[in-house]
């Protein structure tokens, strides 16, 4: 026959089993909730460090477009309408577009920009050159290939494209210099095309690189009509 | 000739997924087999690397500068995109370059070869696109480094990805990319006439 002390002991260990067991997935949710905190104070911690882009107070907002990608992580860019209070100044602007792309769009998954870069710096030289000047996080937390990196550039450039009219072109620096390529792949010591129709309509100036997609397109047209 | 150049190696891992697969490794095996095929062409190739070292992007591109009538093919495994697809990738347009001296400037080296770049990246994607579903169907421009200071007809091929669960699905794709990119390269051989640049003097040379 069992001792009575058995009995109590298996009895104990089973509600200790069952206890654990209806604790467990609360446990998780907790875990999760923490790290999500975790995560979401050093994103703001970062941002603290960088002196947010002044903006035109008072003023009315304006429906701004920005560039992220899909779920599906393609290549494709979707154009989101933000409404922000932009500023009237073309490098304050391009700073608030720029900060709001970089914080992210609603779902994470649609990001194109690490959400540890920062934008340090952007300026606008006399002939339409646009300089922005990203934290070294841009080049490192980016994944890395050919197809993530231009859909960065691309959804930076289409950002500015369509709402700082000002800047032609861009270059891209980081932390203040000029870098071989972004993180392997796409070169970064030319510039970027950003205002300005396609390469058949107006060819493109020294050192500039085209990436957009509908400048593929002309491209295509122009060989077409080459061949013919 | 064909100059083969698997991206990255030596401390530059490049692209890396979750499952431990490292670009630099993957890019090896692509090439062997690109390799074995396109010398079953009747090709003669040599690689950037053979190993787990990480030669400069200008010393990838003088190996092929220093070929007459060489194409060049950069092999890349992406972190992203559609899993078992494969793009190519060229230079979009360059200024043409000014060669005062009859020399083409390092940094504009491709310049003379955009168009030879992009009809040999189409007939590869072409290629590509008929072994995996999902592909495009002609080859993609962007500014990729490597390729920039390539005397050569150049494309980058990229495959998607390292983030596959199980390594042995980028293993699968290793036939179809080597079989299509020897075939693409075939193809574009029958037309291939190196270009002539202007010399100061009006002549032209090779």
């Amino acid at each position: 026959m069992t001792p009575r002390w058995v009995i109590w002991l298996g009895g104990i260990l089973l509600a200790a089993v069952i206890a654990a067991a209806l604790y467990f997935p609360s446990l998780r949710h907790q875990v999760d909730k923490v790290a999500q905190l975790t995560e979401k104070t050093a994103e703001q911690a970062r941002r603290e460090l960088i002196p947010p882009a002044p903006v035109r107070t008072g003023g009315p907002m304006v429906k701004a477009k920005l560039y992220w990608g899909t779920r599906a992580q393609d290549g494709t860019l979707r154009a989101v309408i933000v409404d922000l209070p932009l500023s009237d100044d073309p490098a304050l602007r391009a700073k608030q577009v720029l900060n709001t792309l970089l914080a992210g769009p609603v779902d994470p998954e649609a990001r194109t920009l690490p959400p540890d870069a920062a934008l340090l710096a952007f300026y606008i030289l006399p002939d339409g050159t646009g300089i922005a000047d990203f934290s070294e996080a841009l080049g490192t937390s980016i994944p890395s290939g050919i197809q993530s990196e231009q859909t960065a550039v691309e959804s930076i450039t289409r950002t500015l494209e369509a709402n700082v009219p000002q800047v032609q072109r861009l270059k891209i620096l980081i932390h203040g210099q000029e870098v071989d390529s972004l993180a392997g792949h796409l070169d970064l010591t030319q510039t970027f095309q950003v205002n300005g129709s396609g390469l058949a309509a107006q060819p493109a100036r020294s050192g500039t690189s085209i990436i957009t997609r509908p400048i593929q397109k002309a491209y295509e047209k122009m060989k077409a009509a080459t061949k013919r | 000739m064909v100059v083969l150049d698997p991206a990255h190696g030596g401390t530059d891992l490049g692209a890396r997924g979750t499952e431990g697969i490292r670009e630099s490794d993957v890019v090896l095996q692509f090439a062997a087999q690109v390799k074995k095929s396109l010398e079953f062409q009747g090709f003669q190739v040599i690689q950037t690397r053979d190993a787990n070292d990480n030669p400069s992007f200008d010393d990838r591109s003088a190996r092929v500068n220093a070929q007459r009538g060489a194409v060049f093919i950069t092999l890349h495994v992406a972190s992203t995109g559609l899993e078992g697809t494969a793009r190519v990738y060229v230079m979009p347009e360059i200024p043409p370059a000014e060669h005062p001296n009859g020399l083409i400037p390092w940094d504009k080296a491709q310049a003379p070869f955009v168009g030879l770049s992009k009809k040999l990246g189409d007939l590869v994607q072409a290629e590509l696109a008929k072994r995996f579903k999902g592909s495009p169907t002609t080859a993609q421009l962007a500014p990729v480094r490597q390729l920039r200071t390539t005397a050569a007809p150049a494309i980058a091929v990229e495959i998607s990805s390292v983030s596959v669960a199980d390594r042995a699905d980028l293993d699968r794709m290793v036939p179809g990319v080597a079989d299509a990119i020897a075939r693409g390269v075939s193809e574009f051989k029958l037309s291939y006439v190196v270009p002539t640049i202007a010399s100061p003097g009006g002549g032209t040379q090779p």
